[in-house]
């Protein structure tokens, strides 16, 4: 008996623990910056009342998003921790590789991990490896949406490497 | 039997350090006489509109909002170390998550903003907005109503455009920001 509570007891210590991503440990550093946008938030937006069509495709996305994290920094010891969490993220999470480009000396990976159906995307991962001057972005969003509906959100919200996310779309 | 003892000592231990956080609450009324520290108290008349002029829907969201309690510290360069102090204690208070449901947060380290709430996702009591700059100071606002539901936001708006904002409520602010 005493074993099965404190098992539950680990249970509920780990949860609290492992329900933190793997990247909030890049949260509240000096050289990064950081944008969190909770569940909570995408659907309170989703409840506001739309005006026109394209601000209801928008909010039509919104519904279905859950988690959005963004960490930009222009350090590059911070970029390259960056780079080897978000490495061993994609094997330990099985995250599959969408599209790798090389534009302007940057370094762009975006990968996917995707749902029921091949379109369907539960998590999307960026990262941009800035070198020098150049800020490393990397970006990760979570939810259940449709690949092409990424242009609508990149449009509007203006995310970082919103171009390339947009020909990604339309792959 | 034993179990059943050890379980509601747990659970009795568990509830009671809830209970022994530090609240938003506490912290502004610890802190309102602290030098450095300014309280305001805003009541939603600072709005000033004519309420004979407002739709019934407007009427209904602007009751749910009842008040805003704005809270800023401004950074005295002598007493550096007192402002990490503080800065932590009200990022540790936000951090209760069962309390304060963080919406979204932007920043970096010292500099930043968050918006927090407390109550359910369209029967919102509270807001809770902190902003901080590593060179200035911070400030936390809470905007407290009753059943706020997100959802009203658009004639929050269409009411706001409508008032005729008080600025005498709003002097106290004008000292902090110099």
């Amino acid at each position: 008996m005493r074993k099965v509570i404190l098992i539950i007891a680990l249970v509920l210590v780990s949860n609290t623990i492992f329900a933190q991503s793997v990247f909030d440990k890049f949260d509240n550093q000096d050289d990064i910056t950081t944008v969190i946008v909770n569940k909570k938030m995408f659907q309170m937006l989703s409840k506001v009342e739309a005006k026109d069509k394209e601000t209801q495709q928008y909010i039509n996305l919104i519904k279905k998003l859950e988690n959005l994290k963004v960490f930009v920094t222009a350090n590059d010891k911070k970029s390259d921790d960056m780079k080897s969490v978000a490495d061993k993220y994609v094997r330990s999470a099985g995250l599959e590789e969408l599209m790798r480009i090389t534009e302007k000396g940057k370094n762009v990976k975006i990968y996917v991990k995707t749902g029921a159906t091949d379109s369907q995307v539960k998590e999307l991962l960026m990262f941009i490896e800035g070198s020098g001057k150049e800020e490393s972005v990397l970006m990760s969003l979570t939810g259940t949406f449709e690949l092409d509906e990424l242009s609508s959100l990149t449009d509007k919200m203006k995310l970082p490497g919103g171009d390339v996310l947009k020909k990604a779309g339309k792959k | 039997m034993r179990v059943v003892a050890f379980l509601a000592i747990a659970l009795s231990l568990l509830l009671f350090s809830c209970n022994s956080k530090p609240s938003l609450q506490k912290y502004f009324v610890d802190h309102q006489e602290k030098p450095g520290f300014m309280v305001v108290d805003i009541s939603s008349n600072i709005l000033n509109v004519n309420k004979a002029k407002l739709t019934a829907e407007q009427t209904k969201v602007l009751s749910s909002f009842n008040k805003m309690n704005i809270l800023a510290y401004k950074l005295d360069p002598k007493h550096k170390g007192e402002f990490d102090i503080e800065r932590k204690k009200v990022n540790e208070i936000l951090k209760d998550t069962l309390n304060y449901q963080q919406l979204m947060k932007i920043g970096s380290g010292k500099n930043g903003a968050s918006i927090s709430f407390i109550g359910e996702e369209d029967r919102i009591d509270e807001f809770i907005i902190y902003g901080c700059k590593s060179d200035n100071g911070f400030a936390v606002v809470r905007i407290m109503g009753k059943d706020m539901n997100p959802a009203d936001a658009m004639t929050m708006l269409s009411v706001l455009k409508s008032s005729n904002i008080d600025m005498k409520q709003l002097e106290p602010l004008k000292a902090i920001m110099k």
